[in-house]
């Protein structure tokens, strides 16, 4: 049990090191990108008929410690972001953590209900697809997971918009409706954002979903082959016990492990199926702020947020792994 | 004497994209209470097969035909193994009555699972023990197998243990239910030769202690000659030869039996080239007609070989062989 926690406290610093050099690489790339803060803010308000001088920037960057050493900065926006405040976007001179407010809660909810939506029928169906010897039932569901993976996002979620429009009169679209947007949260307004949510989940879920069932299909299939499968039968052990404690058991561990991955793919697909229902959420924001305003702060803001996300992933998976296959507690904790 | 096991006309096919494959044809042998009895052949002769029909533990594709009698004697009365229908019925002869212990020590135990939790749900299947009972069974068992600390090694995993250890705990682990019979898939591949020798050893040991029927499968004429009491040769699917061990390996009746006893290594003479059975065994898409052997034979008698199936004729009293040479002039060479 002591060994236990000292795995999970080296995972913990391991995974918070993990961050800090991701941290490192965001700003760096942040500072990649021709131009600094200051002067995108004077170019900004120089479109909107300013006059401006070079004086101008020089006292703008040095009112934003531009200045300063590149490390200098670094340590200062990481000491920040860690406690969740990113500072104020180039161009909004907002502050981003108030401009974000919920929306990458809402990113994040979203991708993790689609990967939780997604397992929960790939897994079953997964093993099922794995022991069944009913071909008609494998071919179906083989089209309807190469359909899942083959359809994209975006066109299934125009054509079930079309449909809810032309059949119910309601586009489906947003996150909440009128009367809650700017509504603080409540019960009320949790009931309508479920009644919304389900939607993009579902879209997200359904590539996510296909490509699950694939993999629990052919890592199950490859348990049952093995031997100590075979063992266990000629044990006397059968039925729904049989399966359960040994191959589906064994297979859960790969399954565990590529969680990580999956989230960052449900969050990449995320905001084209956001503009299409026109969410309003985090992943959409973040390539507004790449593609179109060079937002570099609020971009760098939420990448960190994201890869924070995917690290604190791993790392519970990790320790999910721990617990469940002693291979992996033995070799970490020798 | 008491009959064990009897087992007639075993066939069996599997069914596969390229068709019917033959695995198993028409075998019949039995199996004397506490007596060992080797079967041997090369790899795709159909041994392994064989004995995972005594358990019914073949794919599901495996079909039996209708001829196929097993019957295994239990103090309760005769079982019909192919008779038996569902999971619970076939408990008698998976872990019950019936043990097996496989190549491969490490495979067989499930990877993240204890040994000790796989010994005591199989004594929980097969017995109404108690689970501290049958921990405390299991233990007793890993003891007697020659496993030190084995209350210690009963909480460890496959992984923690060494080769020869885990086929010590594998044979711990099926002979825990007390079977009638153990089958035992070349158990001894796997492990260094100085290991083999100890598992032999054990299970030697084993078979007084428990008298209990042994089928010993594997292609390791050696083994047999020191643990069998009468060998079984098995070709392409096919009983060609059986009898007492030390006659069969002295006095092999079948061109295939002298083949596989002349491909043995000389220590006495080691420069001696060794001379192995010629050619390969055919797929089992392209059976041969009649004698399975005609295509790799070096005594083929004539057409008979290519046409008809050789019957069992004595060689000597309790030793058989199923070739042509013997048919014509009806036994003897």
């Amino acid at each position: 049990m002591l060994q236990f926690a000292r795995f999970t406290a080296t995972r913990a610093v391991l995974a918070v090191l993990t961050l800090l050099l991701v941290s490192f690489i965001v700003f760096t790339l942040m500072e990649l990108v021709p131009g600094d803060c200051a002067e995108r803010y004077i170019a900004f308000k120089n479109t909107q008929g300013a006059v401006i001088t070079v004086a101008d920037i020089e006292a703008e960057r040095i009112r934003l410690g531009l200045d300063k050493p590149y490390l200098e900065r670094w340590v200062k926006w990481v000491w920040g972001a860690f406690q969740g405040d990113f500072g104020d976007s180039c161009i909004l001179r907002l502050n981003i953590a108030q401009l974000l407010g919920d929306k990458f809660k809402i990113s994040l909810g979203l991708s993790l209900a689609a990967l939780v939506f997604a397992y929960l029928i790939a897994i079953p169906v997964g093993i099922y697809a794995a022991v069944s010897k009913n071909r008609v039932v494998n071919n179906i569901l083989r089209l309807v997971s190469y359909l899942g993976l083959a359809l994209p996002n975006f066109l299934l979620a125009l054509i079930i918009m079309l449909f809810a429009t032309v059949y119910f009169h309601n586009s489906l679209t947003g996150l909440f409706s009128k009367e809650f947007r700017d509504a603080a949260w409540s019960w009320a307004k949790l009931v309508d954002f479920l009644k919304h949510a389900w939607l993009p989940v579902f879209i997200l879920g359904w590539s996510a979903t296909a490509f699950a069932i694939q993999t629990v299909r052919a890592l199950m299939s490859d348990e049952i082959g093995k031997l100590y499968v075979t063992a266990a039968e000629a044990r006397g052990v059968s039925g729904r016990r049989l399966l359960m404690r040994y191959p589906a058991r064994h297979a859960l561990a790969p399954i565990i492990n590529s969680l990580g991955f999956d989230l960052n793919r449900i969050f990449n697909e995320l905001p084209v199926v956001a503009l299409i229902l026109t969410l309003t959420e985090a992943g959409s924001l973040l390539i507004d702020a790449l593609a179109k305003s060079n937002d570099q702060q609020l971009a760098g803001a939420i990448i960190f947020l994201l890869t924070g996300s995917i690290v604190a992933m791993n790392f519970i998976t990790d320790i999910l792994l721990a617990i469940m296959d002693p291979r992996v507690r033995k070799s970490i904790l020798r | 004497m008491t009959r064990l096991l009897d087992v007639e006309n075993l066939t069996l096919q599997f069914d596969t994209d390229e068709g019917r494959i033959t695995a198993v044809d028409d075998v019949s042998f039995t199996l004397e209470q506490g007596e060992v009895m080797g079967l041997v052949g090369e790899s795709g002769s159909g041994k392994s097969v064989t004995a995972k029909s005594l358990m019914r533990l073949n794919a599901a594709n495996a079909h039996y035909s209708d001829e196929t009698r097993v019957t295994l004697h239990l103090e309760d009365g005769p079982v019909d193994v192919m008779a038996l229908k569902g999971a619970r019925a076939l408990q008698v002869v998976r872990g019950g009555a019936i043990s097996m212990i496989f190549q491969e020590p490490m495979a067989s135990f499930a990877p993240a699972i204890t040994i000790g939790d796989q010994m005591v749900e199989q004594l929980l299947i097969h017995t109404d023990m108690s689970k501290a009972r049958a921990r405390e069974v299991s233990i007793e068992m890993l003891e007697r197998v020659g496993i030190a600390d084995a209350a210690q090694r009963f909480g460890q995993y496959a992984f923690e243990l060494s080769g020869g250890m885990r086929q010590r705990a594998m044979i711990a682990m099926a002979l825990s239910t007390r079977p009638k019979l153990l089958i035992a898939d070349e158990p001894t591949t796997a492990l260094d030769v100085t290991i083999q020798a100890q598992v032999i050893d054990l299970m030697k040991d084993l078979v007084k202690e428990f008298h209990m029927g042994i089928i010993f499968i594997t292609h390791d004429l050696g083994v047999i000659a020191q643990t069998a009491d009468k060998i079984a040769v098995m070709y392409l699917g096919r009983l060609i030869e059986q009898g007492p061990v030390r006659e069969v390996i002295r006095n092999p009746g079948h061109p295939y039996t002298r083949g596989l006893i002349a491909a043995l290594p000389d220590l006495e003479d080691l420069d001696k080239p060794l001379t192995p059975v010629p050619g390969d065994i055919p797929s089992p898409l392209e059976r041969p007609t009649g004698c399975v052997f005609h295509t790799r034979c070096t005594e083929k008698v004539g057409d008979i070989c290519a046409r008809e199936v050789p019957r069992f004729t004595d060689v000597t009293a309790g030793h058989r062989a199923a070739c042509h040479i013997y048919g014509q002039q009806g036994g003897g060479k």
